[in-house]
């Protein structure tokens, strides 16, 4: 014991049963996708080598990522610049724009992907606008196809790609930014040489944030997309709950949590991710 | 959602209570009535909670009030025993999850008879009991080891009057057909029906159909794909119609109706090629009531249940004594009616018990 | 790059500057030679951050007008200025070299490489941080920082360099030495300098003049000496050093610890007030004596410690003797 006791701290002990709840409860299910991915519906590596071998699966995977890039880039192009008009805006204004921010959490996946429909369907409101004022002679199909999917999830995601740059905009020190306007700095040089290397890291946590959960989506490319649209997490529902292709779905899911843990290490290597999840910037 | 939640469970404590005699009967009335809710509905739910029940595990919506009504009530009245409901929706993973924890909850899923034919021989289902179940009840090669079909359902379509009302699409050859009948369609995303639609489509016989060719089906699919949405459930049917998204939809002919009323006419249904599917009761495997589920499925398999359910819920009955009791209105709705049951197709649990997996994913990556 | 001794004096003209209805600076006039060192000293909230900030371009002038050599640059942006500026806690960019940081002027302005890296050198000369060149500001100290922040306002030669509080995050003893290096940079680049400080030995030790401030208005204008020796009222000589305030005939006058004399016994002819001795404080290089006089007012005496008479002690009687240039008359206020 008291060996023990040299090399461990006590806080571990007092926190050892929770720390060990915790980890049993992450990684247990975890390691039990993995080993349902090497076991059905036979042992081997059999669910891994169809991943290669029939392309429909690599496609959907393929169409899973590309969406996730273009709602990542719209949602933190779009997040950023509601960030930075918040940041600058009045008081007033800026608790009013947080509460909007703040309740678009609280709508429904749901609810949300139905407005999508009633707004910029065939049928909807934008379209019969347009067709009533002679502007166009078709409906515009926004929706039920790839348009769609990414204008509901950029739509969704955008509250979760302001939060983290919010943050990053706040703890900026505006004699800094004037700083660079005395040295002779244009608004635009000081935007790119100062605000935004120094914004980075929220973009970054951004970034990852929309990316890694656009990679779950489900209901909105699973109505927005018109059935056309086949992305990975339905795809994986569909295994499990229709089909019953246990080991596929837990193949691609284990395929899905390697991606993004090779995505978070590549990142590492490049810049701390402490400083990305709120850490110390030193 | 919550609001329901709490009604219910005031009720339920409220029976319990009157049970007791702590309660009189005008004041528990007076409770049942502030919550819109009859009593027998109360008294057959959570109420028998306390002596013994079946739980069904059904999709929620209205079923849930339409299986108290059409047959919660008869079998609480022949067994003294309730029913509670599991409204998760019983798909073919969970069925198997449930039964692989060793926590079975519910009695008999509303299910479909396929799932008889690729959970049964895995031992995730009970033996179907016809001792007590009746064979006759049902329609011929519809009563299985491990389940039995006890309503049809069926994969129809409706047509815009506006577009095609001179000339209208006739049989699953014109759905296919957009040259002659230009727009959009919609059709089932888990590929059962839609599958059996492309190949009448392209000539094959209606009882010629298994077992189904699927690069003929898929090439068929795929040739109207970009005059094609997809949906995946009975509501995302409905709406697409209903929002004048597409102008020939696939539909649950149980939808038909509804379609038809809320366009005011405008969409109607053609159950000619109809797919009959057999919706089926099967039961997991150590389900808690054990043998008395069976008269419960004997229950739902006698015609006043069949003709309830067929008002409720417009499932068409599979019991052939019920055909002919199908009232006037329901007709052209019930793809057992007189006026429809010469024209239907019926499905093959068989090879969709053990195919259907595979067909599954080969169309889920031709259409996306 | 102009000759930075030609240019750089500054007319400030009736400056005033409201935040709604608050008033900050209060009619201000003020010229500053060109080359010159002068201190903007007052207590927090006397408006001379405000005075600095309108300087500077990043606020607006509500009324009034600022000219640099005889010109308007009221309406002129603060990029368009060319003021270097120190700013109170640096403002150095986090993510850039010390060596980018210097040049950060030059490097919007898209001057050759060469030139900046040359000037950037030299500059890095002139603040001592030759070898620091490559670390970025968190890897250095305050007083390395502070001399970045120099190094970086002095690098485009800017005709005026504004200072808020340069010094107020180092310690004494790192801020008199930093003191003297600012003295020694402002001889050699010959720019003006305005200096913002509450720290009244920095302003004594650096400034050609000081501007003491309070409330938004203008004290007293003058050279350290000036102040220091003829203040002109009550708040300028308690504000820059101490003062013992006495009243004679109807008139209020100022009179420094260190001007009076201090003699044992109540015998001196001379003697301009007579009292009791109540504490003495030992500084080292002076004593602080405070006498309860018989006019029931107390005195503050400084005096040299070598000079101490051995029979001054507490409680002892003492006679006050001081010249009669001592004595400061104060106007009211």
């Amino acid at each position: 014991m008291h060996a023990l006791t040299r090399h461990i701290h006590p806080g571990w002990l007092i926190i050892a049963p929770l720390f060990l709840l915790v980890v049993t409860l992450y990684l247990g299910p975890i390691l039990n996708i993995l080993w349902l991915s090497f076991t059905d519906p036979e042992p081997g590596l059999g669910n891994y080598a169809k991943l290669g071998q029939e392309g429909a699966q690599l496609r959907i995977v393929w169409t899973t990522v590309r969406i996730c890039i273009i709602t990542t880039i719209f949602s933190v192009v779009l997040g950023y610049s509601i960030a930075y008009a918040m940041v600058h805006a009045h008081r007033q204004q800026k608790s009013y724009m947080l509460t909007l921010l703040l309740v678009s959490f609280w709508i429904s996946i749901l609810v949300r992907t139905f407005a999508w429909l009633m707004l910029l369907g065939r049928k909807g409101l934008v379209n019969v606008t347009l067709e009533d004022i002679g502007l166009i002679a078709e409906p515009i199909t926004f929706m039920r196809n790839e348009l769609g999917v990414l204008i509901g999830m950029v739509h969704y995601m955008i509250p979760y790609a302001v939060l983290p740059l919010l943050v990053s905009m706040q703890s900026i020190d505006q004699r800094v930014m004037n700083a660079s306007r005395n040295l002779g700095a244009s608004g635009t040089q000081t935007f790119w040489r100062i605000y935004l290397p120094l914004t980075t890291p929220g973009l970054v946590a951004a970034t990852l944030l929309v990316f890694i959960l656009s990679l779950g989506f489900y209901v909105t490319p699973a109505v927005l997309g018109g059935g056309k649209v086949l992305m990975v997490a339905e795809y994986i529902s569909v295994q499990l709950l229709v089909t019953l292709k246990w080991g596929t779905a837990a193949m691609l899911a284990a395929i899905m949590l390697m991606g993004v843990l090779a995505m978070l290490w590549i990142m590492s290597r490049f810049m701390k991710l402490s400083t990305v999840f709120g850490g110390a910037t030193r | 959602m919550h609001d329901k939640q709490f009604k219910k469970e005031m009720l339920t404590e409220s029976a319990h209570a009157y049970k007791a005699g702590r309660m009189d009967r005008r004041t528990f009335l007076a409770l049942c009535g502030a919550s819109g809710v009859a009593m027998n509905a109360v008294l057959a739910g959570d109420a028998e909670a306390a002596a013994d029940y079946v739980v069904m595990w059904n999709w929620g919506g209205q079923s849930e009030e339409c299986h108290g009504s059409a047959i919660g009530d008869a079998f609480t009245a022949n067994t003294g025993k309730g029913l509670k409901f599991d409204t998760s929706g019983p798909l073919e993973g969970k069925i198997r999850e449930m039964v692989d924890s060793g926590n079975v909850t519910a009695d008999v899923a509303d299910a479909d008879l396929f799932n008889a034919v690729s959970l049964g021989p895995t031992g995730h289902l009970e033996p179907i009991d016809y001792s007590v179940v009746s064979k006759d009840k049902t329609l011929p090669g519809y009563a299985l080891e491990h389940g039995v079909s006890v309503i049809l359902y069926g994969y129809a379509f409706v047509y815009d009057t506006e577009a095609y009302g001179d000339n209208p699409p006739q049989n699953w050859a014109d759905f296919f057909d957009v040259e002659k009948f230009p727009g959009m369609r919609s059709l089932y995303k888990w590929a059962n029906g839609s599958l059996e639609a492309a190949l009448m489509a392209d000539g094959v016989a209606g009882d010629a159909l298994y077992p189904l060719d699927m690069d003929r089906a898929l090439a068929k699919i795929k040739s109207i794909k970009d005059d094609s949405l997809y949906w995946g459930s009975g509501s995302e049917a409905h709406s697409m119609v209903v929002n004048g998204e597409v102008s020939l939809g696939m539909v649950w002919q149980n939808r038909g109706r509804n379609i038809e009323r809320d366009t005011d006419g405008r969409y109607k249904l053609v159950n000619n090629q109809a797919m009959a599917m057999p919706g089926a009761y099967i039961v997991p495997k150590g389900n808690p009531a054990g043998a008395a589920v069976m008269d419960f499925i004997a229950t739902a398999q006698e015609v006043p249940a069949q003709l309830a359910l067929l008002d409720c819920l417009g499932m068409t009955p599979s019991n052939p004594e019920a055909f002919s009791q199908i009232p006037d209105d329901q007709q052209p709705y019930a793809i057992t009616s007189a006026m429809n049951i010469d024209n239907i197709v019926y499905n093959d649990p068989d090879w969709w018990g053990k195919n259907g997996g595979d067909a599954v994913n080969a169309f889920l990556e031709a259409i996306s | 790059m102009a000759d930075p001794t030609q240019i750089g004096s500054l007319q400030i003209r009736n400056v005033s500057k409201f935040f709604g209805s608050f008033q900050a600076v209060n009619d201000i006039s003020l010229d500053i030679q060109n080359g010159e060192f002068l201190t903007l000293l007052g207590p927090s909230g006397s408006g001379k951050t405000t005075l600095l900030m309108m300087v500077a371009g990043f606020l607006d002038i509500s009324r009034g007008d600022i000219a640099l050599d005889g010109a308007s640059i009221a309406t002129v942006p603060a990029e368009k200025r060319n003021f270097g500026m120190v700013f109170q806690g640096y403002a150095l960019f986090p993510h850039m070299s010390v060596r980018d940081n210097v040049g950060y002027a030059l490097s919007v302005r898209k001057r050759p490489a060469r030139e900046i890296r040359a000037r950037v050198d030299e500059m890095l000369e002139l603040v001592q941080l030759q070898d620091f060149a490559d670390r970025k500001p968190g890897q250095l100290s305050g007083g390395q920082q502070q001399r970045v922040a120099l190094a970086r306002a002095l690098c485009f030669a800017p005709p005026v360099l504004l200072l808020d509080e340069p010094l107020g995050a180092l310690d004494k003893k790192l801020r008199v030495e930093v003191q003297e290096q600012l003295k020694d940079i402002h001889r050699r680049v010959g720019t003006t300098f305005i200096y913002v400080t509450h720290d009244q030995e920095e302003a004594l030790s650096m400034s050609d003049r000081i501007v003491i401030m309070r409330d938004g208005a203008i004290e007293q204008v003058g050279t350290p000496k000036e102040l220091y020796e003829r203040p002109v009222n009550r708040f300028t000589a308690s504000f820059l050093g101490k003062s013992n305030f006495i009243e004679h005939a109807g008139k209020a006058f100022a009179l420094r610890p260190e001007k009076i004399d201090l003699h044992p016994g109540n015998s001196h002819a001379d003697a301009r007030l007579r009292g009791t001795i109540r504490s003495m404080t030992y500084f080292g290089s002076m004593q602080r004596i405070i006498v309860a006089a018989d006019n029931n007012t107390e005195i503050e005496v400084d005096i040299d410690v070598w000079r101490n008479p051995s029979n001054l002690a507490e409680g002892a009687r003492v006679d006050l003797l001081w010249e009669d240039t001592a004595a400061v008359e104060l106007q009211s206020g």
